[in-house]
């Protein structure tokens, strides 16, 4: 547990025993995130709000979360049908595919 | 700014395509009837469970995120009774301590981050810093989950019976 704190009073300036974090590593991380989700990185601009940001970064979780659920039905649906020669070639095909 | 690896999409995938296995085994039914909606969605909500938690498995206790997800699924599944969950919300007091103290400077930010609090696992337990760290490794592996599914799902799709 001690390491832990050391290792993170590193990062963080502190004055006192309690740990501050900068405006500087929140934005640099908040600008780190703005390339990660695809919405944001078309546009290309610096211009965007650290809010903007949060705010795409939830959507796109959601839309992920979504989308796992209607994967999860269309994998349903193929599990269920047909017989199990041909399901099971398609899955170790895609198996062998990684 | 770790973000996963190839070797997480291929644990995951092999972990994920084990249960697929599994779950087909078992509802396999002798006499290939129509398999009703409400078995349907019952099995769509097995396979939802196993995505997470394959995921959960693949990058194991390394990440906040995972572990938390990990605690969330045991108490989905009904493996772990809720007074074990407690006490992991008690190692974390705290930690919320901090966090809440944080979250009053948090001004502009804050609806935005109050929300990705709920929407990344273990979120509401972690500093704004840490937040961000998981966020970005939990949204690369959340990306690889959908991936995987998607070819899994395309390649199921693409040999009609």
């Amino acid at each position: 547990m001690s390491s832990r704190r050391s290792s993170r009073s590193r990062n963080i300036q502190s004055d006192s025993s309690e740990t501050r974090i900068t405006d500087d590593q929140i934005s640099d991380l908040i600008s780190k995130l703005q390339h990660l989700i695809p919405e944001l990185h078309r546009r290309r601009s610096d211009k965007v709000s650290a809010s903007k940001v949060l705010r795409e970064t939830c959507n796109y979780i959601r839309s992920l979360h979504k989308e796992v659920g209607d994967l999860s039905e269309r994998l349903a649906l193929l599990l269920g049908s047909g017989e199990a020669d041909s399901d099971q070639a398609a899955i170790i095909r895609s198996l062998l595919m990684y | 700014m770790k973000t996963p690896s190839n070797s997480i999409k291929r644990r995951f995938a092999l972990k994920f395509l084990r249960t697929l296995v599994r779950i087909r085994k078992s509802t396999h039914q002798p006499s290939p009837s129509q398999s009703s909606t409400w078995e349907i969605r019952r099995r769509a909500q097995r396979i939802k469970l196993a995505a997470y938690s394959s995921m959960a498995r693949t990058v194991g206790s390394k990440r906040a995120w995972s572990r938390a997800l990990t605690m969330k699924l045991r108490a989905a599944m009904g493996n772990r009774p809720w007074s074990m969950i407690k006490q992991e919300s008690k190692k974390m007091t705290r930690r919320k301590l901090i966090a809440k103290r944080k979250r009053h400077m948090e001004k502009d930010l804050n609806s935005g981050v109050q929300e990705l609090r709920r929407l990344v696992p273990g979120g509401q337990w972690m500093d704004p810093l840490s937040l961000m760290q998981e966020t970005a490794h939990f949204l690369r592996c959340l990306e690889t989950q959908v991936r995987v599914m998607r070819s899994i799902v395309a390649e199921g799709e693409g040999f009609p019976c």
